[in-house]
C-alpha cells in the first residue's frame, strides 16, 4: 500500500554514497572528531587538546574557575577519580565514534567498484593512519582498550590484548601508502602517518625504530601542501591564528569560527579556558599552577634549574595571588625564559593586544584557582568576530587551531632518542636547536619596545653537565618538553611514559598544595592505579562482560 | 369546596407561567398565569395539590386549612439522560460500560485560565495536569500515569479531528469535554489510544432567537514574596567571614568587604562595588570618571553603588500583572439552520517582566439541513498568539526566576548613571541581571497562528442507518525573532550580539466516515458504528537564519541581512506518519439490565515496517437496580457495576525514521576545516541512525472495574473505578557500547511497566426549598507505578541533568523519575566518627555522611540509592458551589499528597562553592560549627567535592505535598425585572481569587513543578503559579 509508505526526510541512505564522492564525505565525518567534539556525541570535557588528561593530570595547570564548577575535572587533579565520573565516558565515546566512523567508510569503500585504485587508497590510507590515532588516544588514556577494524564484528570487543601492534600497523599503513602531497593542509600526509607512527614507538620505548622515521621527517618531511617543515622564526606564532599551519604545525585540528556550526568547529573544547571577565570573557578554567611558572626562572646563563631549585622561595616567580588589580604590585624581575610570557598569562605582562594583564579582574577565584591564566588557545582583541565566534555566550570559541604535532616535538623526539640512544651530543644539539629558537624569537613588550620581564635563554654550552649523563641529559630533556610544549597536553602522558610519575607527580602535589590548599586538598598520585585512566563504568555495565576494569579502579 | 390561590415562583423567586397544578389523583386542574399566580377550586376530600412544570422538581402539598399556598419550584437537576460523547458515538451517560469523565462548559470557566488543559486540574479523576505560572507556556496532562518511556501526550479528538495539541482552543468555544481512559472507551481509537484520549466539543447553535453573549473578566496576578531565604546584604559578608573563619588560611582580602584576619574584625559593608570595594570619597568614585560608551563595551567605567541593605532579585524582575479576557459569542438559528460564531481576545502579562501571552481567536460553526435526512456542516476555529517568556526558559538556571538567587544582594539594578549593574563588580559570581536580561528581550516576537476544523455530512440512510462523514485537520504556522544584545554589567559576558529569525508549519488532516445502526426490538437495544479512517500528521518544515555582530542594535535594523557575520542557516523536516484504521464498535442492552460492548480497530501506519495491527475491547455492564431485590430500595436510584478488558496502542512513541539506516551530516557533527581556512568547513558525513525495522506499537493491556452509583434522585452520585495496565513492547533505546560510534540508536520493543490504580469521583447536589442551592464535587486519583523490564543486561536509564549530574533514575521494580543519589545519614561532627566511618572520599567534620547501603566499607557509586518519587500518593479535587437566591459560591481545592521534590535550587544557595549568587539563610545561621552540631546544612566552606556539593544526595529531597486553593467567586445574578429594564437576559457579576492560598511544607516557591515524564518533579527554577484577583461579567442581550 503506498500511502503507507513514507520515506525519511532530510537524510541519506547507504547507496547515495557507494561512490568516491560519498567516500569523500564520510571521510571528512571521521576527520571532524579530531578535537574530540561533536554535538552528538560529547563537549568540551572531552577535548582532545588534552587540556584536562594531560596538561591538568601533568602539573601544569588546576581546574581553575571556581571551587564548584565542575568539580567532576577537580577529580583529575586530585587523582580521586572514579570510574562513574562521566568526563571519562564522553571521553571513551568520541574516540570510538572516531573508529566506528572510519570503518564505516572503509566498507563502504570495500563496496565500491570500477574505480581508480589510487583514488580508493588514497581514502583508504587516510582512514586507516586515523584509525591508528585514535586507538593510540585511547591507549594512552586507559591503557587495556579495545581494537576494532571494518572485520570486526559486533560492538562487544574485550580489551584483552595489547593493542600496540595493531596501532603501529594502521599508521604504518598510512605512512608506506599516503601521499606527500595532499592538496589540503588538514589532511593526513605521509609525513603526518610517519610523525605518529614515531610517537607511537617512542610512547613504546622503540627508539631505535623510531630514530630512521624521526630522521625522515627532520630532513624530508613536508606537510601535505609540500611546504618543508622547519622551526618557525617565532615561538609565539605558533599560538597565533594568523600563523596556523606554518612551517611547524605538522598535524593541527583545524578550528574554524564562524561557519555555521555554532562553534562546535571552533576549538568546542576549549570553550571554558579563557580568562573570566578577560579576553573570551569565560569561564577562568584552566589556570596555570604556581610551579609550572616557577619552572620558567633561569640562571644567570639563561638556562633551566635541572636540579628542582626553581621551586624553593628564593627562586620562585613572585605573583599578586591574595592582591586586587588596584593593590599595588611590583612584577617579578629575575630571570626568566621568554617562552613563560607566550605560555602563561600574568599581572603586568602586556597580554597581546588586549594591555596588560590585570590580575584578578581576569580571575574567577583567585582564593581558589590563583593568579594565572593561559594564553597558547588565546586570541588577539583585532581577531575578535574574525577568527572567533559571533553571537554565542562566549567569544572563547576560536579558529585558534590545536597543534597536536608541533615540528618544535619531533625535534625533542629526536633528542629523547640520542639520548635513549646514548648520543648526548647529538641530543643536545637537537634541543638547543629549540633553545636558540626560543632565544631568537620576539619577546613579549611593552608598547615602548623594552621587554616586559627579565627574559633570558641561552643554549646548553658544550661539555655543561646537563649532558655529561644519560640520566642528567634526561632531566634536560623532560624539562625542555615542559617549557617549550607546557599546557599542551602532552605532560601527564610524558611522566607516565618516562616512569616518572609517580616521583613528579607527588613532588608537584607537595608543592603545589601549599599555595593552593583548597585545589589539592587530599590529591596524591597512586602509582599503581593512576598511570591510566578508568574505564568508565557505564561502558563496562553495558558491555555484557567483555570490558575489564583498570587496575586499582 | 373552596378556592386557593398563590404565587408559583422559582428560587429567584421569579413567577413561572404554565405550572400545571393539579389535584392529587383527579384529573382536575389549572395552571398558572404569566406571573406565576394560580386559583384552583378543590372539591371536598381532596386535600393534595400537585404542582408540575417540565425542567422542575414536581411538588405536592396538603391544602389543609390554608386558602393561600405559595410554592417555589425547584429546578431539575437530575441528569439521567446526561449524553456523553464518547469514541465515534454519543450516549447515555447510564449506558456508558467503559472509564469515561466528562465535563461541561460550565464547570469548566470557572477557571480563568488560558488554555483548557489548564482548566483540566482536578476536574476529572484519573487525570493529572501540571502547569507552570508561565503564560503561554503549555501543560502537562497525563491520564491514569505514565504508559510509555518516549511519549505520554494523550489524544486530542476535537470534533472528530485527532490532533496532538489543544492549546490554541478558546475555552469558551468548548461545549465539552470527555477523557476515555481505559481500553473499553479509548481502544476505538487504537494505535494512539494508550495514553487515553480527550475528546473536546465545540458549541453549537441551537434553534431559536438569535443568542449575543458577552463574557469577560478582568484580573491583576500577584507575585508574593519571591524567596524568603536569602540573605541580604550584610548576611552575605558575614557569610564571607564564616567561610574565611571555617578555612585554612589566616589572612584574606576581600574585594568588597576589605582585609579578614582570623580574630580580626567583621566585615566592612562597601560604599560602592565598582571601584570594587571603594567607600565615599574613594578618588574612583567621582562621577566625572564615569565612562559609557555603547559602541565599545570594553572602554567602559562603570560606577556602582552597593546596596548595602539588599537588592531583592525576585520583586525587581517581577511586577503585579494584568490578566484579561474578552468573549462575544452570537448563536442562533432556523428551521434548516443553525451557527455560532465567537471571538476571543485574552492577554495575559507574566508576573516576570516582559513576558505575556496574548490570543485573538475566531470560531464559526454552522449545520444546513439539506433534506429532512442530509445534514451538513462545518467547525472552524482560527486563532492567532503572541507569547514572550523567561529568557533562557523555564526551568533553567539562566532565567530571570532562578538569577533571583544567583544574583547577590550587594548589586543593585542600576549603576550611578541608570545603566544596569551586574557581576561585572568581582567576587559578586556569575548571575546575569535579570531586570537587564528580559527588558533586552522587549522587541522578540514569538507569533502563532493556528487553524483547526473539519467539514463533515451526515445522512439518515434508513430509520435505524445513519452515514457521516467527516475531513478535518489543522493548520499550525509559527513565526519568531529574537535579538540576543552584547552585554557590558555581568562578569562574563556577551561580547557580539547576534539575530535569529525563524518559521514553521505544520499540519496533520483525518477522514472518517462511520455507519451508525441502532435499533430497539422487545428488550434489546443494538447500537453499532462501523468505520473506516484515513489520517496523516506531523507534516511539517521549520527554517531558521541566525547571523551575528550587528552594527546597530536599534530593533529597527534586525533582519537577517543585516548581520556582519552568518551564525547558522537551517532547516528541518519532519517525516510525515500515514495511517489507515478499520474499526467497529458494538453495543448491546437487554432490557436496560445488561449491557454489553464490543470494540475493536486495525490500524495502519508508516511508522512500521510490519504495518497493521489490531486493538479489540470488550466491556459489559449489569445494572443491579433494576434487580427485583434492589428495584424498590427507596435511596438507591441507580447501580451498576461494569468490567471491562481491551488492548491499547501507542504509535507515537516511535519515531518513523526508528526502521532505517541512515547517514547525514552537520556542521555541529561532522564538518571540518580541511583545508585550514580558519573561517568555513568542509561537508562531512556520519552514520546517523542505526535502523531498526522490527519495531512495533507499543501495547496497554487493560482491565478495568467500576462503579456507578446514585442514592437519593440522583442527588448523591458516586463512580468508582479500579484500573490495572500493563504496558508491554515499551519502547526503549538500550544503550550501545561506545564501540558502536555515535550513531542514534535503535528503539527496540523491550519494556514493560505496570500501573494500578483507583479513580473516584463523588457528586452530591440538592436544592433546598428554602432557596439554597449546593453541589459538591470530589474527585481522587491515585494510581502506583512500575517500571517491570527495560532490556536485557539494562536495569536502569538516568535523566535529569544537572550540576550534580543526573537526578532522576528509571529503574525496575521502581516508579519512573525517581530521585536518586547518597542518603545523607548526617553531618560528620569529628575526626573521630570520620575515622571510625566508612571509607568516604573528602570526608571530614562538618560535611555529609553518606549512608554505606551496601556495607562494603566504602562510599561509592554502589551506595547511591532512590531517594524519593514525584508521583504523590494521591491527587484530590474538591469543588464546592453554593447558590441562595441571586448569589452563588464556588471555590475548587486542589490537593496533592505525598509526592517528593528534588529542590535543586539548594544546590545553589546551601553551599558557598556553587557559584557565588545569593546564599541561603540557612547556610549563615544554621550550617554546621563545631559549636552547631545539631545543624542539617554542612559547614560553610568553600570547598567542593564528594562530600560536600558535588554529588547528588538526599539533602535535596523534600516533601513536595500542597494543598491549593485553586479559585473562590461569588456571583450574583440581577433579577429578572432587574433584566428588563437594562434590555438583557442575563446579567452576572463576579469577584474571584485564584490559588488563594497553598498549604505546603515544600521550601521553594511552588510545589507545582513542570518536567519530563522520565525526569519530573525537579525545581531547577521554576516560574511560579501566583494568586490572582479578578472581577468577571457575564451578559446576554
Amino acid at each position: 500500500d503506498d500511502f503507507l509508505r513514507v520515506n525519511p526526510i532530510g537524510t541519506l541512505d547507504e547507496n547515495v554514497l557507494r561512490n568516491v564522492a560519498g567516500a569523500e564525505k564520510l571521510l571528512i565525518g571521521v576527520y571532524s572528531n579530531l578535537d574530540g567534539t561533536s554535538q552528538n556525541v560529547t563537549s568540551w570535557n572531552s577535548a582532545s587538546s588534552n587540556w584536562i588528561y594531560g596538561s591538568i593530570a601533568g602539573g601544569e595547570a588546576n581546574k581553575g574557575s571556581d571551587a564548584g564548577d565542575n568539580a567532576l575535572v577537580a577529580q583529575v587533579q586530585t587523582f580521586s577519580m572514579d570510574a562513574a565520573n562521566d568526563i571519562f565516558n564522553g571521553k571513551w565515546r568520541i574516540v570510538y565514534d572516531g573508529i566506528a566512523r572510519t570503518n564505516t567508510l572503509i566498507n563502504l569503500l570495500n563496496t565500491i567498484e570500477g574505480e581508480d585504485e589510487a583514488t580508493i587508497l588514497r581514502i583508504r590510507s587516510q582512514a586507516v593512519t586515523l584509525r591508528g590515532h585514535y586507538h593510540f588516544e585511547a591507549k594512552r588514556l586507559w591503557g587495556n582498550v579495545p581494537y576494532l577494524n571494518e572485520d570486526t564484528e559486533g560492538y562487544y570487543v574485550p580489551n584483552d590484548q595489547d593493542i600496540w601492534p595493531l596501532i603501529e600497523a594502521d599508521l604504518r599503513f598510512g605512512y608506506e601508502n599516503l601521499p606527500e602531497s595532499m592538496g589540503e593542509v588538514g589532511r593526513v600526509n605521509k609525513w603526518v602517518a610517519g610523525a605518529m607512527l614515531a610517537k607511537a614507538l617512542i610512547y613504546q620505548q622503540k627508539f631505535q625504530e623510531a630514530k630512521p622515521i624521526v630522521e625522515a621527517i627532520i630532513n624530508n618531511g613536508v606537510n601535505p601542501m609540500g611546504v618543508k617543515y622547519a622551526l618557525i622564526d617565532n615561538f609565539s606564532d605558533n599560538f597565533d591564528i594568523e600563523h596556523n599551519n606554518s612551517a611547524e604545525s605538522v598535524f593541527a585540528w583545524q578550528y574554524s569560527a564562524n561557519d555555521g556550526s555554532g562553534g562546535w568547529n571552533a576549538g568546542y573544547g576549549e570553550i571554558l579556558n579563557f580568562p573570566y571577565g578577560g579576553p573570551g570573557s569565560c569561564c577562568g578554567f584552566f589556570q596555570p599552577s604556581q610551579e609550572f611558572v616557577n619552572s620558567f626562572r633561569v640562571d644567570s646563563n639563561g638556562l633551566p634549574m635541572l636540579d628542582g631549585s626553581y621551586n624553593s622561595p628564593e627562586n620562585a616567580v613572585k605573583s599578586d595571588d591574595g592582591l586586587a588589580s588596584t593593590d599595588p604590585f611590583d612584577l617579578d624581575n629575575g630571570p626568566l625564559d621568554p617562552r613563560l610570557d607566550w605560555t602563561v598569562g600574568r599581572r603586568g605582562i602586556p597580554f597581546f593586544d588586549w594591555g596588560l594583564h590585570p590580575g584578578r579582574d581576569w580571575i574567577r577565584d583567585q582564593n581558589y584557582g590563583g593568579p594565572y591564566t593561559p594564553k597558547k588557545q588565546l586570541y588577539k582583541k583585532s581577531q575578535e568576530g574574525l577568527f572567533t565566534e559571533v553571537g554565542q555566550w562566549t567569544t572563547g570559541l576560536t579558529a585558534n587551531n590545536y597543534n597536536y604535532i608541533r615540528f618544535a616535538e619531533v625535534i625533542l623526539w629526536a633528542a629523547e632518542i640520542e639520548i635513549e640512544l646514548g648520543n648526548l651530543d647529538l641530543a643536545r644539539d637537537y634541543i638547543n636547536m629549540i633553545r636558540e629558537r626560543a632565544k631568537n624569537s620576539e619577546y613579549v613588550t611593552y608598547e615602548d619596545g623594552s621587554a616586559a620581564a627579565n627574559y633570558q635563554v641561552d643554549v646548553y654550552p658544550p661539555g655543561h653537565i646537563a649532558f655529561s649523563s644519560q640520566i642528567e641529559a634526561r632531566k634536560a630533556l623532560y624539562f625542555e618538553r615542559k617549557l617549550e610544549l607546557g599546557l599542551e597536553g602532552h605532560r601527564f602522558f610524558d611522566l607516565v611514559r618516562w616512569g616518572v610519575a609517580n616521583e613528579y607527580l607527588n613532588d608537584f602535589i607537595n608543592y603545589e598544595s601549599q599555595i593552593r590548599t583548597q585545589a589539592y586538598q587530599g590529591a596524591a598520585f597512586n602509582p599503581g592505579t593512576n598511570n591510566v585512566y578508568p574505564i568508565p563504568l557505564f561502558q563496562i555495565d553495558i558491555s555484557r562482560g567483555t570490558l575489564q576494569q583498570n587496575p586499582g579502579y | 369546596q373552596k378556592t386557593v390561590t398563590g404565587t408559583i415562583t422559582d428560587e429567584q423567586g421569579e413567577g413561572i407561567p404554565g405550572v400545571t397544578v393539579l389535584i392529587k389523583n383527579t384529573s382536575i386542574g389549572s395552571a398558572s398565569d404569566i406571573d406565576g399566580r394560580y386559583s384552583i377550586s378543590i372539591p371536598d376530600g381532596s386535600n393534595v395539590l400537585v404542582f408540575s412544570f417540565i425542567g422542575y422538581n414536581s411538588q405536592e402539598r396538603a391544602v389543609d386549612n390554608q386558602s393561600v399556598i405559595d410554592v417555589v419550584l425547584l429546578e431539575d437537576i437530575t441528569n439521567l439522560t446526561e449524553m456523553v460523547v464518547t469514541g465515534y458515538a454519543v450516549q447515555e451517560k447510564r449506558d456508558i460500560t467503559g472509564s469515561v469523565s466528562q465535563i461541561k462548559s460550565e464547570q469548566l470557566m470557572e477557571m480563568p485560565v488560558a488554555t483548557v488543559e489548564n482548566q483540566l486540574q482536578g476536574r476529572l479523576s484519573g487525570v493529572n495536569v501540571t502547569s507552570s505560572g508561565q503564560p503561554g507556556a503549555p501543560s502537562t496532562v497525563r491520564i491514569r500515569g505514565f504508559s510509555s518511556f518516549q511519549a505520554n501526550e494523550p489524544l486530542y479528538v476535537v470534533d472528530g479531528v485527532q490532533t496532538t495539541d489543544i492549546s490554541s482552543l478558546n475555552p469558551n468555544d468548548v461545549e465539552s469535554i470527555s477523557v476515555l481512559k481505559d481500553a473499553g472507551a479509548a481502544s476505538i481509537y487504537g494505535s494512539r489510544a494508550s495514553n487515553g484520549v480527550i475528546l473536546v466539543t465545540t458549541k453549537k447553535g441551537r434553534k431559536g432567537e438569535l443568542q449575543i453573549s458577552y463574557n469577560a473578566f478582568y484580573g491583576v496576578q500577584n507575585p508574593g514574596q519571591g524567596f524568603n531565604n536569602l540573605l541580604d546584604t550584610q548576611g552575605m559578608a558575614d557569610l564571607q567571614w564564616l567561610v574565611f573563619e571555617n578555612g585554612t588560611s589566616n589572612t584574606e582580602n576581600h574585594p568588597l568587604y576589605g582585609t579578614w584576619n582570623r580574630g580580626g574584625s567583621g566585615p566592612r559593608i562597601p560604599d560602592y562595588i565598582l571601584p570594587a570595594g571603594a567607600m565615599e570619597g574613594d578618588p574612583g568614585t567621582d562621577p566625572s570618571l564615569y565612562n559609557f560608551d555603547p559602541d565599545n563595551y570594553s572602554n567602559i567605567n562603570q560606577i556602582v553603588r552597593a546596596n548595602q541593605v539588599g537588592t531583592n532579585w525576585f520583586r525587581e524582575v517581577t511586577r503585579n500583572a494584568p490578566i484579561q479576557n474578552h468573549d462575544i459569542s452570537l448563536a442562533g438559528g432556523g428551521e434548516k439552520s443553525r451557527f455560532l460564531v465567537g471571538l476571543n481576545y485574552f492577554n495575559q502579562d507574566g508576573i516576570v517582566i516582559e513576558s505575556f501571552n496574548r490570543r485573538y481567536s475566531a470560531r464559526l460553526n454552522s449545520e444546513f439541513e439539506i433534506s429532512n435526512r442530509v445534514r451538513i456542516g462545518q467547525n472552524l476555529q482560527v486563532s492567532y498568539r503572541e507569547n514572550r517568556g523567561l529568557v533562557a526558559g523555564n526551568q533553567a538556571e539562566g532565567n530571570a526566576i532562578a538569577q533571583g538567587f544567583r544574583m547577590q544582594p550587594i548589586v543593585p539594578v542600576r549603576d550611578i548613571m541608570g545603566n544596569f549593574a551586574g557581576t561585572r563588580a568581582p567576587s559578586t559570581g556569575n548571575g546575569s541581571n535579570p531586570v537587564a536580561r528580559q527588558g533586552r528581550s522587549r522587541f522578540n516576537q514569538d507569533l502563532n497562528t493556528r487553524i483547526l476544523g473539519n467539514i463533515y455530512v451526515e445522512a439518515d440512510l434508513t430509520d435505524n442507518l445513519s452515514f457521516r462523514s467527516s475531513a478535518g485537520g489543522t493548520y499550525t504556522n509559527g513565526y519568531f525573532y529574537n535579538f540576543t544584545n552584547r552585554t557590558y554589567e555581568n562578569g562574563q559576558n556577551v561580547e557580539a550580539n547576534s539575530f535569529t529569525e525563524g518559521a514553521m508549519f505544520m499540519s496533520d488532516w483525518t477522514f472518517t466516515n462511520t455507519l451508525t445502526y441502532s435499533k430497539t426490538f422487545d428488550k434489546h437495544r443494538i447500537t453499532a458504528v462501523a468505520g473506516y479512517e484515513s489520517l496523516k500528521f506531523d507534516i511539517g518544515r521549520t527554517v531558521s537564519g541566525n547571523r551575528g555582530d550587528y552594527f546597530s542594535e536599534d530593533p529597527d535594523f534586525r533582519t537577517l541581512d543585516n548581520g556582519a557575520q552568518i551564525i547558522n542557516a537551517s532547516s528541518n523536516a519532519l517525516t510525515p506518519t500515514t495511517g489507515i484504521s478499520y474499526f467497529l464498535r458494538s453495543d448491546y442492552a437487554y432490557n436496560d439490565k445488561y449491557l454489553l460492548s464490543f470494540t475493536v480497530r486495525r490500524d495502519g501506519s508508516s511508522r512500521f515496517r510490519d504495518q497493521f495491527g489490531t486493538f479489540p475491547s470488550v466491556t459489559g455492564a449489569w445494572r443491579l437496580s433494576e434487580e427485583g431485590f434492589l428495584l424498590n430500595s427507596g435511596f438507591l436510584s441507580d447501580l451498576k457495576v461494569r468490567g471491562g478488558y481491551g488492548v491499547m496502542g501507542n504509535q507515537q512513541s516511535l519515531s518513523p525514521i526508528n526502521q532505517f539506516f541512515l547517514f547525514g551530516g552537520s556542521p555541529n557533527t561532522s564538518f571540518y576545516d580541511i583545508s585550514g581556512s580558519n573561517t568555513s568547513s568542509v561537508q562531512g558525513f556520519r552514520p546517523f541512525r542505526i535502523g531498526n525495522p522490527d519495531a512495533r506499537w507499543e501495547r496497554a493491556v487493560n482491565a478495568n472495574v467500576g462503579i456507578d452509583a446514585s442514592f437519593f434522585e440522583d442527588r448523591l452520585i458516586l463512580v468508582l473505578d479500579w484500573y490495572r495496565r500493563e504496558n508491554l513492547d515499551l519502547l526503549y533505546n538500550p544503550p550501545l557500547p561506545g564501540l558502536a560510534g555515535g550513531a542514534d540508536v535503535p528503539f527496540l520493543n523491550v519494556g514493560r511497566m505496570l500501573n494500578t490504580g483507583i479513580d473516584a469521583e463523588l457528586t452530591y447536589r440538592n436544592n433546598f426549598r428554602n432557596g439554597l442551592r449546593f453541589e459538591t464535587n470530589i474527585t481522587l486519583t491515585t494510581f502506583r507505578n512500575e517500571i517491570l523490564n527495560l532490556a536485557d543486561g539494562v536495569n536502569e536509564f538516568f535523566a535529569g541533568d544537572s550540576r550534580i549530574g543526573n537526578i532522576s533514575i528509571n529503574r525496575v521494580g521502581n516508579p519512573m523519575s525517581a530521585f536518586f543519589g547518597y542518603q545523607v545519614e548526617g553531618i560528620f561532627q569529628s575526626q573521630e566518627e570520620v575515622n571510625s566511618a566508612p571509607t568516604q572520599a573528602f570526608a571530614a567534620p562538618g560535611r555529609f555522611r553518606f549512608a554505606d547501603v551496601n556495607g562494603d566499607g566504602v562510599i561509592g557509586p554502589d551506595d547511591r540509592v532512590v531517594l524519593g518519587s514525584p508521583i504523590p500518593d494521591f491527587t484530590a479535587g474538591i469543588n464546592l458551589s453554593l447558590g441562595y437566591q441571586n448569589w452563588d459560591f464556588s471555590t475548587f481545592l486542589f490537593a496533592s499528597v505525598g509526592n517528593d521534590i528534588y529542590n535543586f535550587t539548594k544546590w545553589y544557595t546551601d553551599f558557598w562553592p556553587s557559584f557565588q549568587g545569593a546564599k541561603s539563610i540557612d547556610l549563615l545561621q544554621n550550617s554546621w560549627t563545631p559549636e552547631n552540631p545539631g545543624a542539617t546544612t554542612p559547614m560553610a566552606e568553600n570547598v567542593s567535592n564528594f562530600s560536600t556539593n558535588a554529588q547528588s544526595s538526599s539533602y535535596y529531597v523534600e516533601d513536595g505535598s500542597f494543598l491549593r486553593v485553586r479559585q473562590m467567586q461569588v456571583g450574583y445574578t440581577f433579577p429578572g425585572h432587574a433584566l428588563e429594564r437594562l434590555k438583557l437576559s442575563r446579567l452576572r457579576l463576579y469577584v474571584q481569587g485564584t490559588n488563594l492560598f497553598t498549604i505546603t511544607g515544600y521550601s521553594g516557591l511552588d510545589p507545582e513543578l513542570i518536567g519530563g515524564d522520565t525526569a519530573f518533579g525537579i525545581d531547577y527554577g521554576n516560574y511560579p503559579n501566583v494568586r490572582q484577583f479578578l472581577v468577571g461579567l457575564n451578559v446576554g442581550f
